[in-house]
């Protein structure tokens, strides 16, 4: 089996996230009995949906072997423009919303052109333009500021049968729909090539340059479908949005065993992972576990994940 | 004569001068648009002001070049001087074990770094990553989300104060700047950071201890980032959870417009410290123009990806 097909592939990573998974979920069920309720089910979800779009943009950079720092900046900048132009009528706001996904679009295609025809290491690349959208963010607006429609707020808490939220669905249709492209599309199998190898992937004749910047250019789009969310979550549009996306989109990434240096891991490792951290997160809350102690279980979740995913690959 | 200062074209010393003089030009031309907006910014106290805050970045610039030379990355330094910051002022009345706590807890952090990153292999990125966050969660943990106490008065001293005219800080900054680069330039350990970050293949074949060279890369790193973090609270009077935010990627930015390569290898000490300063003077013509701070954060993000496009072109030809 080729490695791009490992995008979909069901892995013993996957089984062991799972294993986690179950097992977090039975300490809540015991350490409150508010754990299994609709309304806590619901409220994980709603935690876990830009996390998992941002996730999922970074899962498809680190796969071709780069890496996108640039969510801090692009979400702030992008939720505050759209939290200005959104207005509260459905056609100003359709404007707004296609305006944003463009806009998101444009600038990773700007960053991806860098990225691929400058040679810069693209850490370097997207921490200059986060930091660059950043400070425009905040020369724009320094409190959250605009607003967006009653309608499209609805929508975002909208929840069917009470457990179940838009977003949620909206979620696993991007990974749906992101995991079928790198497994089945000519563009999935080069940015596979590329992380595999970028130089031979070139020698091949894959179009190293051009996929960068489609690669960044989806990424861009993505984080614009995770800044919209969030503004419709705030109901503002927050400059500071962002701050910790960047890092936090690439926990999970990681401890879905994609290897950051690209080629290998899929999107279904990074589903799981965001579900995991998520419920790690609530149930630490249950358990009255301050959200310090969070940090201090992520890092050494990565930690481990990492060392295992190295003395596997050794093996 | 000149062409001898500079060394021959092809020579690795004549790259370094070029490059060094480069950044010096290109300070002086930020100090000479400076005076023009301000014709006050050149006096002796000022230029002294922006020397005294551009140390803190000084140091920790010194040790991320080091360990970029390893072919490595140091996400955890502003994690490690905000640490060091808390520790100084909590837990230790006598000033002296405070100082030397914060030392040991920089070494100890760099040396989980090394660890990680030579024994089991992990990314930099991702090691660096983890103990920045681990750090974190301690540090909010046992501040319970806001740091009490008071900075000892030493502290205070060592950052503003200063010793027959000349501050402190920047005494300390020379003496360890001038140790760095001899030891990057001349001792053979220093020689084996180049040599490993160069080719850390054949520096295995040489029979040189590979993990060692890696590991006091970041030791070196971690120490440096918990003085910076010392010497930053005194300068600020005040301790926060967040100290030296930031610091990482200005600290990454700055050591690879001073000419250090994230492909290893490559690093000078000198170039570090002038783009730090660089940096800092950027900084403070958006504040003497009258511009929103936030202005400062486009301009750092503009100038990184200007100085990175320079080198690229330069190592190409």
């Amino acid at each position: 089996m080729t490695d791009f097909a490992r995008a979909v592939r069901f892995q013993t990573v996957h089984l062991a996230i799972i294993g986690l998974i179950a097992a977090i979920f039975m300490v809540g069920v015991f350490a409150s009995d508010r754990f299994v309720t609709v309304l806590n089910i619901a409220n994980v979800q709603d935690q876990l949906v830009a996390l998992a779009l941002v996730a999922l943009a970074q899962t498809v950079v680190i796969l071709s072997g780069g890496i996108d720092l640039s969510f801090a900046g692009l979400l702030g900048l992008l939720s505050v423009l759209f939290a200005t132009f959104a207005g509260s009528d459905p056609a100003t706001f359709a404007a707004a919303y296609v305006g944003i996904l463009v806009l998101g679009t444009a600038i990773g295609a700007i960053t991806g052109g860098i990225v691929a025809f400058s040679g810069i290491h693209p850490l370097i690349v997207t921490l200059a333009t986060s930091t660059i959208m950043a400070g425009a963010a905040l020369l724009h607006t320094k409190q959250p500021s605009g607003s967006v429609p009653i309608f499209f707020e609805d929508i975002v808490y909208a929840r069917f049968f009470d457990f179940l939220p838009w977003g949620t669905l909206f979620v696993i249709a991007a990974y749906l729909l992101v995991g079928f492209v790198l497994w089945r599309t000519r563009f999935g199998i080069r940015v596979y090539a590329i992380g595999d190898d970028e130089r031979a992937a070139t020698i091949s004749g894959v179009p190293v340059r051009l996929t960068k910047v489609l690669i960044y250019a989806l990424s861009g789009f993505i984080v614009a479908l995770a800044a919209i969310y969030l503004v419709g979550r705030f109901g503002v549009g927050d400059p500071r949005a962002g701050i910790g996306f960047d890092l936090r989109s690439i926990t999970p990434v990681i401890v879905g065993g994609t290897l950051l240096a690209g080629g290998r891991g899929g999107v279904l490792g990074t589903f799981l992972a965001v579900i995991l951290l998520a419920l790690l997160a609530n149930v630490l809350n249950f358990l009255n576990v301050s959200n310090f102690y969070l940090w201090i279980v992520e890092g050494v979740i990565i930690v481990v994940a990492v060392s295992l995913f190295v003395v596997r690959a050794r093996s | 004569m000149i062409a001898q200062l500079l060394g021959g074209k092809g020579t690795v010393r004549g790259r370094k001068t070029r490059e060094i003089l480069l950044l010096l030009g290109f300070l002086i031309v930020i100090w000479a648009v400076t005076t023009v907006l301000s014709p006050r910014f050149l006096s002796v106290k000022n230029i002294t002001d922006i020397l005294i805050q551009a140390a803190p970045l000084g140091f920790v610039v010194i040790g991320q070049m080091i360990v970029i030379v390893v072919r490595g990355l140091d996400l955890s330094v502003a994690s490690i001087m905000a640490t060091a910051a808390v520790l100084s002022i909590g837990v230790f009345d006598n000033t002296a074990t405070a100082f030397v706590a914060a030392l040991l807890l920089g070494a100890l952090v760099g040396g989980v770094n090394g660890y990680l990153v030579s024994y089991r292999r992990v990314t930099p990125f991702l090691a660096t990553l983890a103990t920045m966050i681990v750090l974190q969660g301690i540090r909010f943990a046992y501040t319970k989300g806001a740091p009490s106490g008071s900075l000892p008065d030493a502290f205070r001293f060592l950052a503003t104060g200063d010793i027959g005219g000349v501050p402190v800080v920047l005494i300390v900054l020379i003496g360890v700047g001038f140790v760095a680069h001899w030891m990057l330039e001349r001792s053979v350990p220093g020689r084996q950071l180049l040599l490993y970050g160069d080719n850390p293949e054949t520096a295995y074949m040489a029979g040189l201890p590979v993990k060692r060279i890696v590991i006091s890369a970041y030791v070196i790193s971690g120490v440096l980032a918990a003085i910076a973090g010392l010497f930053l609270v005194g300068y600020v009077g005040i301790v926060d959870n967040w100290t030296g935010q930031g610091y990482e990627l200005d600290s990454i930015a700055a050591a690879v417009i001073g000419g250090a390569s994230l492909r290893g290898g490559k690093g000078s000490v000198i170039g570090a410290l002038l783009a730090a300063l660089i940096l800092v003077s950027l900084f403070n013509i958006v504040v003497i123009l009258g511009l929103s701070i936030e202005f400062q954060m486009v301009v750092k993000g503009v100038l990184i990806l200007l100085a990175a496009t320079v080198y690229i072109r330069r190592t190409r030809e």
